[in-house]
């Protein structure tokens, strides 16, 4: 079973993508910060990151910097209430990007996709 | 290979390397060279370095403005015998030559950029000693600029070999050290690969020897010396996917186990001296006739090579009037990947034609991408082409069912 951490500093954005996608057969552990995100990443070990862009102490756009120089290859999928995000050029480290929704068909379209990534080596 | 060398300073180590490919640039290598020791001595002073011009045996006195550059930074000339032309043999020389070198870092930069600056240097190198072993830039583009790249190299590149390496022809690149043997002994080197394929070429190395590629923001376009894009656009079309589909036959076991992709290390993701790109216009008009009459040329070679669905619709598009014309990346996906079969099927002499016979297909897929994306920022057009990459992704295991044996 994959493991997936949630990063995303409201409430009911945890709990909606934690009920879905156990329901939909994943492991979910949530972070309501990016504080220790990466001593996080090293312990838990999951196998994607779903990373909130605007919180209220953290830029998730640094974040995914820090975990793309830390751990290269680790799927990481943005998540935003607005799509403005793609202007800057740091959002193109992310394995996918998704606009916040309550209907996760993409999100958990783009999770299969990310899961599903296979480069040889 | 290396025809002729001048070392006068003896150079017999360097740990930074930056090679200046040339045939006849007498006018810019000055300039170029001296930025590039300025460079060298700002952000690198405590490492060696050495200036390298890899030239085609240039008769413009290219080799005379090399030396007479006022830079104080060890130079070397290298050069092919005079009838070897292309960057790909100049490139072959410097592979050859770093491995002499025990070289750390090696920077490859054309010698008519007319916007290079000392920090380029630097944006290019320090990947290398951050643990990239591959760096290509990302350079301000407009819209239409390199749409070879944008409709075609990139989406091929990256649904091959799986990385999202925007501009992977971009002409520049740096590279770790030890990555020239991995060169050396590579294969599908060709005529295509020794003219204009060379940086496909690379690229496509790097990407299959499992080396960490990155990109770097260089936030500025690349000005060239004036020139008009489309004057060698044929030759460089066919050395271009002469190099790719050579290469598909050579890495087939890697590109079928390809799934999806993934993004790369970026670096100088703060940088934040974007300069606007200079406005790049297209006759689509003109292309959509070239199109058209590419029918006439290359109808029945197109009808033994492509799957009868895709010259369905390829017929289907030719009926369309210009002002709605459309080439769906569903169609270009296929027609690309049909000739990409029939390319590895056929014999070396009917491969040019074959090659040849695409341009107009491909100049017909320019005028959509120009049409589609007329009203478009630069940010909505990139994203366009991120959509045209996902359509190759998810359209792959199409070539994978039909690539021949």
């Amino acid at each position: 079973m994959a493991k997936i951490l949630v990063v995303d500093d409201e409430e009911h954005i945890r709990l909606l993508y934690s009920e879905e996608l156990r329901d939909a057969g994943y492991e979910v552990i949530t972070a309501d910060s990016g504080y220790k995100l990466l001593e996080r990443i090293e312990q838990e070990k999951p196998d994607l990151v779903i990373l909130d862009i605007k919180m209220v102490d953290y830029d998730g756009l640094d974040l995914l910097q820090d975990i793309r120089s830390r751990f290269y290859d680790l799927p990481v999928i943005l998540s935003t209430a607005y799509d403005t995000f793609k202007e800057d050029s740091k959002s193109i480290a992310a394995d996918y990007y998704v606009v916040k929704s309550f209907d996760l068909t993409e999100l958990k379209k783009k999770i299969a996709m990310a899961l599903e990534t296979h480069l040889p080596g | 290979m290396i025809a002729v060398e001048e070392n006068p300073q003896n150079v017999q180590q360097a740990d930074i390397v930056v090679a200046i490919p040339t045939f006849n640039e007498a006018s810019t290598i000055g300039r170029a060279v001296e930025i590039v020791g300025r460079g060298l001595r700002e952000h690198y002073p405590d490492r060696s370095s050495v200036i390298i011009n890899c030239d085609n045996h240039s008769v413009d006195g290219t080799r005379e403005a090399f030396f007479q550059a006022p830079v104080d930074v060890p130079r070397l000339y290298l050069s092919t015998e005079p009838t070897r032309r292309g960057k790909g043999a100049n490139l072959l020389m410097l592979m050859e030559k770093i491995t002499a070198l025990d070289a750390q870092a090696v920077l490859v930069l054309e010698a008519d950029i007319t916007n290079v600056t000392p920090v380029w240097v630097r944006l290019f190198i320090e990947p290398i000693f951050r643990g990239a072993a591959y760096v290509t830039p990302l350079y301000v583009r407009h819209k239409y600029e390199s749409t070879l790249t944008s409709t075609l190299v990139y989406p091929m590149l990256r649904c091959l070999y799986g990385r999202r390496v925007r501009q992977p022809d971009a002409g520049d690149c740096a590279f770790r050290a030890d990555m020239a043997s991995t060169f050396l002994g590579a294969p599908a080197w060709s005529e295509a690969v020794e003219g204009t394929g060379i940086d496909v070429w690379m690229g496509t190395v790097a990407l299959t020897s499992r080396a960490p590629v990155w990109q770097t923001l260089i936030g500025s376009p690349k000005r060239h010396r004036a020139k008009d894009p489309f004057a060698h656009l044929a030759a460089r079309f066919r050395n271009v996917l002469a190099a790719m589909f050579d290469q598909m036959a050579a890495y087939a076991d890697f590109w079928k186990r390809v799934k999806w992709s993934k993004p790369t290390a970026l670096f100088n993701l703060d940088g934040r001296e974007m300069d606007n790109p200079p406005l790049v216009e297209i006759n689509a008009v003109r292309l959509h006739q070239r199109f058209v009459e590419g029918f006439q040329e290359n109808e029945a070679l197109w009808r033994g090579v492509l799957d009868p669905a895709a010259m369905n619709k390829l017929d289907e598009i030719r009926r369309m009037p210009y002002e709605q014309f459309t080439f769906p990346s569903q169609t270009w996906a296929a027609v690309l990947f049909d000739a990409a079969c029939a390319y590895r099927r056929s014999a070396p002499e009917e491969r040019l034609r074959l090659l040849d016979s695409l341009m107009p297909l491909y100049m017909g897929k320019v005028v959509s991408f120009v049409k589609r994306t007329e009203r478009m920022s630069v940010q909505q057009a990139e994203d366009h082409v991120e959509e045209t990459c996902a359509i190759f992704e998810e359209y792959k295991p199409y070539l994978v069912d039909r690539w021949p044996s």
